[in-house]
This record gives C-alpha cells, sequence and structure tokens, in this order.
C-alpha cells in the first residue's frame, strides 16, 4: 500500500450498487479522499488498487439479487479485477463491506477467511421472517475483537434494510469459533443491552445477534446495518426527540467506522 | 440502464429522453417527434428480447426498463461505446425529421406511414352529456356504543388500523436522505445543506359517494395541510393529480356513464377551485379511466378516486415536525372548526357496517349526512399562520386529523409518543350545537392538532390570532388518554392497550 498524505478510498459502484453517495460523503466527512469507479472500469483496470487505503463494497441490490444477494458480484470481483482483492487486503489495505457488500464479501470467502480462501464457510441469507425488513437496530461492540473498524463503538443505532441478513456458518462449532475469537465485532441487542434473536431488535434471526464479521487480520469488516445511512444525527427516527431533550449528537453516529478506518491508516 | 443514463446525462451525450410505456416505441418516438416535425424509424435494428416479432409487434410492444433518447449524430459513437462499456443494450434505430411524417420501416421496407398532424391531431375529439343528481345521504344509524368502545371499533378497522408490517416491506432510508419517514416525508435535496423536501398524499374515495367536488377539494387540503404541519412553506408547493375512475362514458354495459361523467366534471371543477385557492400547480398526474370489471356476470366499478401527491421546500430540514408529543406538560392545542361533517367519514361507514352485521353498505350513496365541505381560501391564510409558527420553532408537534377525525388523531399521537394525553372537548372550536359524535369524529378539513412547550405558548397564540384555535388540553403521564365532554369522562383508556388493539389486525400481513 501507498503511504499518501490523506488515504483515499475506493468506492465501487454500478450494477444495482446504489449507496454510493453517501457511503462517499461519510468517508470524505472523517478526512478521506473518496473515487467512486465503475466496476466495468475496474474490470478494464483503469486505476490500481495500490493507490487505496480502502476499499468500501457498498450496498445495493448488485445484478438484481438474482442468484442470492451478492452472488454474481462476488464472481465477478473474484474472476475480473486485473488485481485481486484479496491481494490488496494481504498487502495491509482495509476492506468493509456493507450489507450487499456484505453478502458480497461472505460470498467471495474473504470473510471469515479463517483456514484460507478455498472454502466459503460462512453465507448471509434470507431473513427468517420470509420478506424485506427496514428498521432501526441497536448494535453492541464486543470489546474483545479485533476488527479495527468497530472500535470504541460501545452501543450504536444504525437502520437496516435488506431481505437477506441471516448470517449462517457452516457448523455451529464455527460459530462458537467466531464468537470466542472475536470475529463477531457487533450484535445485535434488546433494549436491555443484550444480544438478541427476537425480531425486531434481531432483525433477521441471525444466530446470537451476529450483525457482522471480520476476518483475522481485523482489516476486513462485513455487516449488515448501514453505518454511512447515519452520517446525520437528523436521520435517526427518535431526533426530534433527542433534540427536545438536548441528546441530539453532533454529528452522524454512524462515522465511528469511518473514522476508525481514517485513524488507522493515518497511524499504519 | 438508469446508472448508465445518469453517467451519459452528466457527458452531455443526449439531448431528449422519454420513457418507452403504453404503446411502446410508437408512443415515445411518436411524441418526441412532434419537437422536429417527423421521424423515420428502421425496426429491424431494435434490440429484441427474443426473436420471431412481427414489425407492428415491435413498434407496440410495452416490454419494460427500455428509454428512447435523441442523441445529436457527432455523439451517437461517444454514447454507444459507453452504453457498451456499462453493459447496456442500445442502438440507434432512426432519425428525427422535419418531414411531417412518421415513418416507420422494417428491414428497409415501409410498414408505416403517417402524418404526424394526424398522430397528434386526428382523435375527433368526444361529445359527451354528464348529468348530475346529487344523492341523498342515508341518516345514522342509532349509536348504543360508548365513545370508548367506538374508539376501540374504529382504531380496529382495516383503513386506520396499523400498516408498519407493510411500509417496513420497503426501503424508506435509500440514499441516507429521509429525515422524516416513511410517509409525510421529509428529506434533504443535498447532504451538506439544510434545505429539504416535504412529500405528502391526499385520497379519500368515500366522499366521492356523496360528492366528487368535496371529495376532490377535501383531498387537495389533506395533501397541502399534511405538507404545511411537516414543515414546507407555503408558496412553493406544487402537486401530481392523479385520477383512478370508473368508465364515465354512457353505453349499453355502462347504463349510468351521465352520472359517472358528472362525478368527473365535479371532482375537476373542485380540484381546480382549491389548486387555484391554495397557489398550488399541477405539475404531472396521470389518469386511469376505464377501472370496471365483469365478474360473475355482476360488474364492478372501482369508485371514483383521486390521489394528490404533493411536494413542497422546507429551508431547514431541522425544523420538520412530526405528529407525535415530545414531552410531559406540553400544552395540546387545536386549530380550525369542527363542524357536522360525518357523511361518508370512517365512523359513519364503521356505525352502519355494524347495522349490517359487519357487512359494507351499497355505495350508491353513502351514510351520515354532509361531508367535509373545505373553504381553500380560508384556510390558506391559516396554513400561512401555522408555517410561521413552525418556521420560529414554535410547535413540538403537528398532526393533522383527517380519516377518523379528532379522536384516532389524539389516539395515533399518544401511541408515537408513548405519552398520554389529558383533553377537554369543551374547548373545541365547533359549528352551533355540535354533538359528541362529530366532536370526536368528524372529519372536518383544515384543522391541526398541535403540542407547544408552555414558554412558547403565548408566541403561538399570537401568530395564530384571528383563527379557530383553543387550548385543548395536555401531554400527561405515560399510559392514559383521558377525553372529557361537559364535565364527564367519555373515554379514558390505557394507551399501550389502545396501541395493541390498533397494531393487532394487519401485524402480519
Amino acid at each position: 500500500m501507498a503511504k499518501k498524505q490523506t488515504p483515499r478510498v475506493l468506492i465501487p459502484t454500478g450494477f444495482g450498487l446504489n449507496c454510493e453517495r453517501e457511503t462517499a460523503l461519510a468517508c470524505r466527512m472523517v478526512g478521506f479522499e473518496t473515487d467512486l469507479v465503475h466496476i466495468s472500469d475496474l474490470s478494464a483496470g483503469q486505476v490500481s488498487l495500490s493507490d487505496y487505503g480502502l476499499v468500501v463494497i457498498i450496498g445495493g441490490f448488485s445484478f438484481g439479487d438474482h442468484l442470492g444477494a451478492g452472488k454474481v458480484l462476488s464472481i465477478r470481483l473474484l474472476n475480473t479485477l486485473p488485481e485481486s482483492l484479496c491481494d490488496f487486503v494481504d498487502g495491509g489495505g482495509l476492506l468493509l463491506g456493507i450489507c450487499n457488500g456484505f453478502q458480497t464479501l461472505a460470498k467471495m470467502r474473504l470473510l471469515p477467511r479463517l483456514d484460507g480462501v478455498d472454502t466459503q464457510t460462512v453465507t448471509v441469507t434470507g431473513n427468517e421472517q420470509g420478506c424485506f425488513h427496514d428498521g432501526w437496530v441497536t448494535l453492541a461492540e464486543n470489546p474483545g475483537s479485533h476488527c479495527i473498524f468497530t472500535r470504541g463503538l460501545d452501543r450504536l443505532d444504525l437502520p437496516v434494510r435488506h431481505g437477506e441478513g441471516r448470517v449462517v456458518t457452516a457448523s455451529d462449532d464455527l460459530r462458537r469459533r467466531l464468537l470466542d475469537e472475536g470475529h463477531v465485532p457487533i450484535r445485535y441487542v434488546d433494549p436491555l443491552g443484550e444480544p438478541t434473536m427476537e425480531f425486531p431488535y434481531n432483525p433477521n434471526g441471525s444466530p446470537d445477534g451476529i450483525a457482522g464479521l471480520c476476518d483475522t487480520t481485523g482489516r476486513v469488516f462485513g455487516l449488515m446495518p448501514h453505518p454511512e445511512a447515519y452520517h446525520s444525527p437528523l436521520l435517526h427516527p427518535q431526533w426530534p426527540r433527542q433534540k427536545r431533550e438536548g441528546t441530539l449528537p453532533a454529528d452522524g453516529p454512524g462515522l465511528i467506522v469511518f473514522r476508525n478506518a481514517f485513524n488507522y491508516l493515518k497511524e499504519a | 440502464m438508469t446508472d448508465f443514463l445518469l453517467e451519459a446525462l452528466d457527458q452531455g451525450l443526449f439531448t431528449s429522453i422519454t420513457d418507452n410505456g403504453a404503446g411502446g416505441l410508437s408512443s415515445s418516438v411518436g411524441e418526441m417527434a412532434r419537437a422536429t416535425g417527423g421521424a423515420t424509424i428502421d425496426l429491424a435494428r431494435a434490440k429484441l428480447k427474443y426473436p420471431g416479432l412481427m414489425p407492428w409487434e415491435i413498434l407496440l410492444s410495452e416490454a419494460q426498463e427500455r428509454m428512447t433518447v435523441g442523441i445529436p449524430p457527432d455523439l451517437l459513437d461517444a454514447f454507444l461505446a459507453l452504453a457498451a462499456r456499462r453493459e447496456v443494450e442500445a442502438a440507434a434505430i432512426g432519425t428525427f425529421t422535419d418531414s411531417g411524417y412518421f415513418h416507420v420501416l422494417h428491414d428497409e421496407r415501409t410498414v408505416a406511414l403517417l402524418e404526424m398532424e394526424f398522430l397528434h391531431d386526428g382523435l375527433p375529439e368526444m361529445r359527451l352529456s354528464a348529468r348530475w343528481n346529487p344523492p341523498t345521504a342515508r341518516p345514522l344509524p342509532a349509536i348504543e356504543l360508548s365513545p370508548e368502545e367506538a374508539l376501540r371499533e374504529i382504531l380496529a378497522r382495516e383503513n386506520i388500523a396499523s400498516k408498519e408490517a407493510k411500509s417496513r416491506q420497503y426501503d424508506h432510508e435509500v440514499k441516507a436522505r429521509t429525515v422524516i419517514k416513511p410517509f409525510t416525508g421529509v428529506f434533504l435535496v443535498d447532504y451538506e445543506r439544510p434545505e429539504g423536501v416535504v412529500l405528502s398524499e391526499g385520497i379519500n374515495p368515500w366522499y366521492s359517494d356523496l360528492d366528487t367536488r368535496h371529495m376532490a377539494m377535501a383531498v387537495v387540503d389533506e395533501a397541502v395541510r399534511r405538507l404545511v404541519a411537516g414543515g414546507a412553506r407555503p408558496g412553493t408547493i406544487s402537486a401530481l393529480d392523479n385520477f383512478c375512475w370508473p368508465d364515465p362514458v354512457e353505453s349499453e354495459i355502462t347504463p349510468d356513464g351521465q352520472y359517472k361523467l358528472a362525478q368527473l366534471v365535479r371532482a375537476c371543477q373542485g380540484l381546480h377551485e382549491a389548486c387555484v385557492a391554495f397557489g398550488v400547480p399541477l405539475i404531472s398526474g396521470k389518469d386511469s379511466m376505464k377501472n370496471d370489471s365483469t365478474r360473475g356476470g355482476v360488474k364492478i366499478s372501482i369508485p371514483p378516486t383521486l390521489l394528490l401527491s404533493a411536494m413542497g421546500r422546507i429551508d431547514d430540514v431541522a425544523l420538520a415536525q412530526t405528529p407525535e408529543p415530545k414531552a410531559i406538560g406540553d400544552l395540546l392545542y387545536i386549530v380550525g372548526e369542527t363542524a357536522a361533517e360525518l357523511g361518508a367519514s370512517e365512523f359513519a361507514r364503521w356505525i352502519e357496517s355494524r347495522h349490517r352485521d359487519g357487512t359494507d353498505a351499497p355505495r350508491d350513496a353513502a351514510v351520515g349526512g354532509s361531508p367535509p365541505v373545505t373553504d381553500p381560501v380560508l384556510m390558506r391564510t391559516r396554513y400561512g399562520k401555522m408555517s410561521q409558527a413552525i418556521a420560529e420553532g414554535v410547535p413540538a408537534s403537528v398532526k393533522t386529523p383527517s380519516l377518523g377525525g379528532v379522536a384516532v388523531a389524539l389516539a395515533w399521537m399518544a401511541f408515537g409518543a408513548e405519552l398520554g394525553l389529558k383533553v377537554d372537548l369543551d374547548a373545541q372550536p365547533v359549528t352551533d350545537g355540535l354533538d359528541l359524535w362529530n366532536r370526536l369524529f368528524s372529519e372536518s378539513s383544515g384543522r391541526f392538532l398541535v403540542t407547544v412547550p408552555p414558554s412558547r405558548a403565548d408566541r403561538f397564540e399570537d401568530i395564530m390570532a384571528g383563527e379557530p384555535v383553543a387550548r385543548l388540553g395536555i401531554v400527561d403521564d405515560p399510559g392514559r388518554l383521558v377525553i372529557t365532554f361537559e364535565g364527564t369522562t367519555i373515554i379514558d383508556s390505557d394507551v399501550p392497550e389502545l396501541k395493541n388493539i390498533w397494531q393487532a389486525p394487519l401485524a402480519r400481513f
């Protein structure tokens, strides 16, 4: 990874991904410079991954979610990019997948990547209740996780909007290992702050309230909730009451995920 | 395709665009050709989803996700190259001309040659008769239930019950711009600037059973009032009128065509009068005029329905208002007069269906007297004052009573806040001698329920001077909705229990 004054973010776009503007905004707000590049231009080698500190695979419904959310995009990114995202990560780069991006990274076998990338051990699949769900959830940080994106996150409200957000592991042993070894940086919690299976606090029936996963390095992170969609305090459904009660945050609490990435790269 | 077109637009690669909807290429190209006075297209060049289509099928196909784009010849190569890079199928199918003809070829053989004049102005104007016979409303049946029982049953009716399960099945956070959601929407125009746009809807097909003119005016009022309540500035409001109508042309299968046409005329008159008075231009719209079906020998016609979708600007989204009260001790006001206008209301239809063992009455007329009669000239002044109060940050919440009247609106406010309300209806501005049922359930236009912090109450009353406005109660400790009238408590309900009644019917669907 090239050392630059200001860390740069690459945001691949197109083919039904649709969160590029707010993701770029969130990145700019914490200090990044951003490039939005169409996936077909990435395939054509128009940019070099070595110019970037962070790549964000954003939310949307790439390729119409046909064959399962993120499946076609994962095949595309694995097979048509001149440089591999795997090498980018191994070279010290940060990789963040949000919603459709998380689904894609799991299907690319970049998450959780405990024992290499040859086998897919985790997928993100249909919500237990059987339909799309839009709502705000509360996440709690696992302070024992080595994920660099969630440091100091503690408790965070974010919106979810997906039909396929349930994290399924190849075995129960694997799930326990993910939990024990810090690969589950954030979980859905109930109003008492406990990891939950109860809808709608857990919006998809993900076991143990798993809302996101990271790899062994902590530099690859995928999550279903949308941190970029809380770039302004006025996006929270209770902001009018927070304003009245004097508890309205000064800036968008979702920015912490991007700020952590920025600070990590500045210090690297 | 949309991403590609936006990119091509940013690069200035085309100069006109129309979507392919009804009529397919014949309509999109035919419409666009009006600008130059003609067009020549070769259907053999169009991309097909599958082979074997006849020329007329290609011309008329309504296959979705297709756009027709006008491109200057020197930009064509760049346009097609970008399309190929973005994996979007595109083909040059012809040329806009000034020949005066819409000339259609298939593989260089002419298959249609129509004069543009005929294409656009060739349809002879219809001459139809309309006859307006005002229906007589059936009187309200006797009401044997208490107000509290009435409220409980009405909250569980399908048009009132919570639609949360459904509204959470679409993405109302898309693009991370929505400040108020999901229905009356306030969203940011530009992420880093405070201006926003407020969206709202007005619809009520039931009033059409009495008079489509009053229906249309009430619908315009509802949409405009909801915008103003959200924080939109009057004077910036525009709207779309969407008509969904039964066949209004008299014929053997539509013997009541003259009446249905009169309903259409009166709806247009009401729409025109209200929009002119409110200063709301109709910038687009849509009509669907043949919504009839014969099933098992029985003809079913949908009620005359007008959906008004309105939008207006708000200078600072941080001043947007929501319906739920914010703090215990805030004062509750009502703005606007309540009149004897239960005609075709949710309450009147509920009480009549109760007398019919739960079945709906025939829709050849309606029950309950006059529908809401809207005076947009009077209301425009009122909405200007409400807008000023919101711009100054005076209210803590603003709600617009409509379907189900004040009683349902108060219940919804309590549900949203999970706070209680203590309300005295004696103070309510009403027409002379108005009874309790009307006070609770009349759907009169032009009304707001507003909560105001005590420290800003004087300012609120100053701004509202000259309007029918009254202090109706107070935001109370959590748990109870209490309504009194003439010294008697008529409703004293547990808010979570009421909320459960409201949420249960459509909780999963």
